[in-house]
């Protein structure tokens, strides 16, 4: 079985190439701009570089937020547009989840993505990716307040204390691979925070 | 010749589309999922919402469309896709949904300027003869155009500010007409009488646009009013309003044919189904023996059928983007 795995929800882009429970790429580069232009030559690249087609892929692994909301939808476009097109099963993954894969030696995982203003999107999980707290956006404090055992705070953002991500991408394909893959059509961003203007107006 | 057959995506603003259209003018289907109701809670498009809707619905529209058509991607020859101007989110789900099509079935992708796809949704009414004047009006343009041959476009006039049709919604907010306020001022305009002096925008030799000045007359005649107390007639200011528009933008339209002594004119752009501008273009032409078109009222607002369109004179010119295609914000078609 050969999977394909994409995250573009941070500036930390990452595509992936897993097969018989291998990792035959793990390509990641650190993407600031354009990342629109640069997701389909760069799985084009990864795939020519392990010989594989992308209609070989037999399933797609796709992380879908949170992150920043343009990185999110350039990767659930390519990504949904793939799945239809070739008609492959895709399975989403939290960003954070993926971050949570960080190999430390502390009890608890607790991945970050910057959310501005004080604001972080943060999870709580364990070392086999079991979720102690959902994926949720809290102020920096709030989180704080929560934290009170053994953990590791782990993020791409320079947040205080935490330690940079060093993601394994075979943990979180394994702790899925047998997850229902969702119909491309409804295979959505997963932001975790409404629009400004939806928010003014249920105010 | 073997035909050819041009998929479009569309989504530069508030209106998800994807069609396919056969040699530049014939429309086999088109799909367009419009947000509109969504938008018109908060008063306005919101980049952000449109975005999301989106990528909501890109592979929905796709899909529809191609079922519409009775054709699957394999009988499409090439991709065309508005990669700006437009909403940078908005845009990016389209330009990144063809550039993941056009890999996977490996066909061309075709970059469309948005005002190219306005000025060739006339293609789908009769074919484009030149040379022609193209007027184009919309809620981020005004320019005349001259164009040669297709895919040749020559700006000879454009808005110093603001567009005819921010100016319409303008007017509409500052006399209480809702979203979407351009169509609903039109429509007012009918049932009013040309009395308030409003002043004639930019009235010179040049063949650029001026709405900013009118746009202030009308904030300060209603401030005015309310200030003295006097009833504000909607329905005048209205028709004010736009008979200043129709005739300027006809003076100096008509005044471009005759000195590049072109007989055929176009509109385009979504202004282009205001009625008032509409029928005094039709109306003057006829006198003048201008050959006139005007792209139906479903092709004035945006649609992928127009992209599409454009798409298949690009792709004649050989106009073909690699999977690097960056979406543009902003992005001159000069």
């Amino acid at each position: 079985m050969i999977y394909l795995l994409i995250d573009t929800t941070t500036s930390h882009l990452t595509v992936s190439i897993i097969k018989d429970e291998k990792v035959l790429c793990n390509y990641q580069e650190n993407i600031t701009s354009d990342m629109s232009c640069k997701i389909i030559p760069i799985i084009d690249s990864v795939l020519k570089n392990v010989n594989i087609k992308l209609k070989d892929v037999d399933k797609l692994f796709i992380v879908n937020g949170p992150g920043s909301f343009t990185g999110i939808r350039v990767g659930v476009t390519v990504a949904k547009t793939i799945s239809w097109a070739l008609k492959k099963d895709i399975i989403p993954l939290s960003s954070l989840e993926l971050i949570a894969t960080t190999y430390t030696d502390k009890r608890y995982i607790v991945p970050m993505i910057d959310a501005r203003r004080g604001n972080v999107f943060a999870g709580i999980y364990d070392k086999d990716l079991n979720v102690i707290k959902s994926d949720s956006l809290v102020s920096l404090d709030q989180l704080n307040k929560e934290l009170d055992e053994d953990y590791e705070l782990v993020s791409y953002d320079n947040i205080k204390a935490s330690i940079k991500p060093n993601i394994d991408v075979l943990k979180i394909v394994l702790k899925h691979i047998n997850d229902d893959g969702v119909n491309p059509h409804s295979l959505n961003p997963n932001y975790l925070k409404l629009t400004e203007a939806e928010e003014k107006l249920n105010a | 010749m073997k035909d050819i057959y041009i998929l479009g995506i569309e989504s530069s603003c508030d209106e998800t589309s994807v069609s396919i259209v056969k040699n530049g003018c014939d429309e086999i289907a088109t799909v367009v999922l419009s947000q509109m109701d969504t938008h018109s809670n908060f008063g306005g498009v919101v980049p952000e919402i449109a975005s999301r809707m989106h990528v909501e619905n890109i592979t929905i529209v796709i899909e529809e469309c191609l079922n519409k058509a009775k054709m699957s991607m394999n009988d499409i020859d090439a991709i065309a896709v508005t990669y700006g101007p437009g909403l940078i989110g908005c845009l990016l789900v389209g330009v990144n949904a063809a550039i993941t099509l056009s890999y996977i079935y490996n066909k061309p992708l075709i970059p469309v300027h948005h005002i190219a796809g306005h000025i060739y949704a006339n293609n789908l009414v009769s074919k484009m003869e030149f040379p022609l004047i193209a007027l184009v009006v919309s809620g981020g343009h005004t320019d005349l155009i001259y164009m040669e041959d297709d895919y040749k476009f020559k700006k000879i006039g454009g808005t110093l500010d603001d567009a005819v049709g921010e100016c319409y919604d303008k007017v509409a907010r500052v006399i209480n007409v809702p979203y979407p306020g351009g169509p609903l001022v039109d429509k007012l305009s009918y049932k009013g009488k040309d009395t308030y002096p409003l002043p004639l925008p930019l009235d010179d030799n040049s063949y650029n646009f001026s709405f900013s000045g009118i746009k202030s007359a009308v904030i300060n005649l209603v401030h005015n009013e309310i200030q003295r107390g006097n009833e504000i007639r909607k329905e005048d200011i209205a028709c004010s309003f736009q008979s200043r528009v129709v005739e300027i933008l006809t003076k100096k339209t008509m005044r471009a044919l005759k000195e590049y002594n072109v007989k055929n004119l176009i509109i385009a752009g979504g202004v282009s189904a205001n009625s008032g501008i509409r029928n005094n273009f039709i109306e003057i032409c006829k006198e003048e023996g201008i050959n006139l078109t005007i792209p139906n009222i479903k092709y004035c607002t945006d649609n992928a059928a127009m992209i599409a369109s454009a798409g298949y004179f690009a792709y004649k010119k050989g106009i073909i983007a690699g999977f690097d295609l960056k979406a543009k914000a902003t992005v001159s078609l000069f």
